[in-house]
């Protein structure tokens, strides 16, 4: 299905064609085609997993594709190194890519290439700071003091200094990746308008995302990733937000998302008048046995606070907690883990899994007290648990004294939860439970929270990818701007009206905000 | 030639061998150093020279440095094991020379280890301070303290007649004929590795070292552990203390600082030993062996105790490098 007419070869920037990239026995691309026309803004969704990743990764020379052509400026090229990318003017920005927090602006904007002073082995300071100051303040109006340290500034400011160390190199195609992730409303706003001066001086931009209000907004074209193929490719200033939504999500929604009717029981979380300065205000709601209730806002929305609170992670301010008929607020997860409430966060790699302990290890982690007697560890019992756990989640390892650095993330993920299923949770927090899982594991964890609801557990999903929250909740909470402003009934919204909800765009149509298209 | 070829024919490539020879480095360096020194002097293949290595070099240090396994072993590090053995080692000599029973004194030895580690315990898991500064911080006032203690650094001294029996029993008796010191760090090692490998305890202790903020996520007591950890390395380090003085007689003002380096680099020998590159303490008292036997050899062969040095440097070097291509290897 192509949307729009075939582009000039001679006007394209970047071909990829036909792209299959096999993993083991997964396929995370099955002939994907990426055709970027030179000087325009060309956005690539798709849901987590449809293979944005990977073709990026291809493109930026970090995998080699098992078939396909790889075309930049009409020339072919076979095996691209990551260094020959970076020759040819292809240059990522990513919303995690490393800083070191310790450099200084200037050294970070020319780490690796630092000037030189002619003929001498003496850095040429008066050079970089020039050229640094002329980018900085003609594409940010800004003026950054090249010896401020990496770590005094904000997420925003970070990407600017990543983006200047790209325009340094005079770049010819920009890729964005996810890049409003981390950032507020207005900060993503300055993103925009700086992406779309790029465009008018000639540069290419790739953006990748899965919010469409950005893709409507800033690209010219999209292309749609689903299942590691291009679904299609559009005009994405004249297709409706709501036919790029059905591209991206049109696959057998009840396969992906098994929900499973289960009898909702008592309260088990019960929140009322719930506060935090400057973080969120009158948060009330519950969460019952054998319920999935689903909790989305965007970055400084409150929600990621919210779960902080309710874990006993950060203090509130004012407003009651209740879990299981119980009141008081958890003063620590201690507290909260005492009182059987269970959190995966969503930084697996730092607080959801030890990447050093084994399989075994992390598992029983939350529930040391089942497995000892007299302060000694009862292995036998430990291990007869772990094995038991292994088994009923699929975890894919080499056995449970593995190092769980050693496993997929999916697998990891599912570490993540058998730990909180050994300690018996009554209550499940999820945040982003499917961020960096591949899609079979991404099915499997989605039947898990299933089965665990049925089981009767209460389940608080948080997610940001709309259409995994739909299909897997009974109901979905929209925090924005530190308030639930709604709440849906998942069997009875879309995407986009849950989107346009959390992005505020309810709010511009009263015209608070104005979004130039 | 077959270009495939089934695991069980590729069974053992030069890359195991490499693999193996790097992962139990510290036992092929205790083998080498072992070998090299029975060869190249008449006298340390003695029994008489093989006992003094233990009860001469391998005690203290291996008391020490399973102090300071238990800090590693939470992700710090105790700076200051050295300060629990001299405050340990000044009330065992004040105190019975004042005349309470030795049995007391010792109690009180430990209880002033204690408080050396409850110090650290309140400054990292109390202020948040890292481990390396705050037991810095608490090395530098404990030297400070004994100096204002002892006028400046005046040794104490026991007189030579009239100590109790038991004060010297601890440093020169004999149990079953092994030395009382010996018995003390065996039944201390056992201990030691049972509270750190077998208990709920060292499970959450191991889980902090590896990655503290998963520890916080689970639910588990992160700062109480902590603390614990650094009020257990003050009271293993004032074992040395009590034993050190019953030795000698004498309490020197902060002598202990000496065991602290080697403590680390035993601690860290030993965890070549491991697969994950744990601190673990079999690996830390194969550590201290092999610093010990070093130590030992070096003296015997007449080698200034300038060389002494390098060559202890040297070996910790060496084994440590081969852990880290082991790791590098492995993760390739």
């Amino acid at each position: 299905m192509r949307m729009s007419p075939t582009i000039d070869n001679s006007k394209l920037a970047l071909a990829l064609r036909g792209l299959v990239k096999r993993f083991g026995g997964v396929e995370a691309l099955s002939g994907a085609t990426l055709e970027v026309e030179r000087g325009t803004v060309h956005g690539l969704i798709g849901q987590n997993g449809a293979g944005k990743s990977t073709l990026i990764k291809i493109l930026a020379g970090l995998y080699q594709p098992d078939e396909g052509s790889v075309e930049i400026n009409g020339v072919h090229h076979d095996r691209l190194t990551a260094h020959e990318v970076e020759k040819l003017g292809i240059h990522f920005i990513h919303q995690d890519r490393l800083l070191v927090p310790s450099f200084t602006v200037g050294e970070s904007l020319f780490l690796g290439r630092e000037p030189r002073l002619a003929g001498l082995p003496f850095l040429d300071r008066r050079a970089m700071r020039k050229q640094a100051e002329d980018i900085l303040d003609k594409y940010f109006s800004l003026r950054l003091p090249p010896n401020v340290l990496i770590s005094e500034l904000t997420t925003a400011q970070k990407q600017i200094v990543q983006i200047t160390r790209a325009l340094l190199d005079k770049p010819s195609i920009l890729v964005f990746d996810e890049p409003t992730a981390a950032l507020v409303r207005r900060e993503a706003d300055i993103l925009f308008d700086l992406i779309r001066r790029l465009r008018a001086d000639g540069i290419t931009i790739i953006y990748i995302s899965h919010y469409l209000n950005e893709i409507e907004a800033l690209c010219d074209r999209a292309t749609i990733l689903r299942n590691g193929k291009d679904v299609a490719t559009v005009d994405s200033r004249t297709t409706p937000a709501a036919k790029i939504a059905s591209l991206m999500v049109a696959r057998d929604i009840d396969e992906m998302f098994p929900k499973v009717a289960a009898t909702i029981g008592k309260p088990v979380l019960t929140t009322k008048a719930l506060g935090k300065a400057g973080k969120f205000r009158n948060v009330s709601f519950e969460v019952r046995q054998g319920e999935i209730v689903g909790l989305t806002g965007l970055l400084g929305s409150g929600a990621k606070d919210l779960v902080r609170v309710l874990f006993g992670l950060e203090a509130a301010d004012i407003g009651e907690i209740t879990i299981e008929g119980e009141k008081g607020r958890p003063r620590s997860p201690v507290a909260a883990v005492a009182r059987r409430l269970a959190l995966v966060p969503e930084d697996r790699r730092g607080d959801g899994v030890a990447l050093g302990l084994s399989v075994a290890e992390n598992t029983t982690l939350a529930s040391l007290k089942r497995f000892t007697t007299f302060g000694f560890l009862q292995r036998d019992q430990e291990y007869s648990e772990v094995d038991r756990l292994i088994e009923q989640l699929a975890i894919k390892t080499d056995g449970r004294f593995a190092p769980v650095r050693t496993l997929s993330g999916g697998n990891q993920q599912k570490v993540a939860l058998a730990k909180w299923l050994s300690r018996q949770s009554s209550l499940y927090i999820l945040d982003e439970p499917t961020v960096g899982v591949d899609i079979g594991s991404k099915v499997e964890i989605y039947n898990l929270i299933g089965k665990l609801a049925e089981r009767g557990a209460a389940i608080l999903v948080l997610s940001s990818d709309l259409p995994e929250l739909i299909g897997i909740t009974d109901r979905i909470l929209v925090l924005y701007r530190g308030a639930v402003t709604r709440e849906f009934k998942s069997s009875n919204t879309t995407p986009d009206e849950v989107l346009a909800e959390a992005t505020g765009a309810h709010v511009s149509r009263h015209g608070e905000h104005s979004h130039v298209g | 030639m077959s270009v495939v070829t089934s695991p069980s024919q590729r069974r053992f490539t030069v890359r195991d061998a490499r693999e193996l020879v790097l992962r139990y480095a510290v036992i092929i360096a205790l083998a080498g150093v072992f070998a090299f020194f029975s060869l190249a002097t008449s006298t340390f293949l003695t029994s008489a020279n093989l006992a003094s290595i233990l009860v001469n070099n391998f005690t203290l240090l291996a008391i020490v440095a399973i102090a300071m396994t238990f800090a590693v072993s939470a992700g710090g590090i105790d700076l200051s094991v050295g300060t629990a053995v001299d405050f340990a080692s000044f009330s065992f000599v004040s105190l019975v020379l004042t005349g309470y029973p030795v049995g007391l004194a010792a109690i009180a030895a430990i209880g002033s280890g204690a408080l050396v580690g409850l110090i650290n315990a309140l400054l990292i898991a109390g202020a948040g301070i890292t481990p390396f500064l705050a037991t810095l911080g608490t090395l530098f006032i404990g030297r400070s303290a004994q100096q204002l203690l002892t006028n400046g650094g005046n040794p104490v001294y026991l007189p030579q007649t009239g100590v109790p029996p038991l004060f010297s029993f601890i440093g020169h008796g004999h149990v079953l004929g092994i030395p009382v010191p010996l018995v003390i760090v065996g039944l201390l090692i056992l201990a030691a590795s049972t509270l750190l490998f077998r208990t709920r305890f060292g499970r959450v202790v191991l889980a902090i070292g590896v990655q503290q903020s998963v520890a916080r996520y689970s639910g588990l007591r992160v700062p109480g552990h902590i603390g614990l950890v650094y009020v257990i390395s003050g009271i293993i380090a004032a074992l040395a203390g009590i034993i050190l003085t019953s030795t000698v007689s004498v309490y020197i003002p902060n002598s202990g600082g000496a065991f602290m380096l080697n403590a680390i680099g035993a601690t860290f020998i030993g965890t070549t030993l491991s697969r994950e590159s744990r601190p673990n303490v079999p690996g830390t008292v194969l550590g201290v062996l092999l610093l010990s036997i070093v130590a030992n050899g070096l003296l015997l062969t007449g080698l200034s105790f300038y060389w002494q040095q390098v060559g202890t440097g040297l070996l910790i070097f060496i084994v440590l490098a081969a852990s880290f291509l082991n790791r590098r290897g492995r993760s390739d």
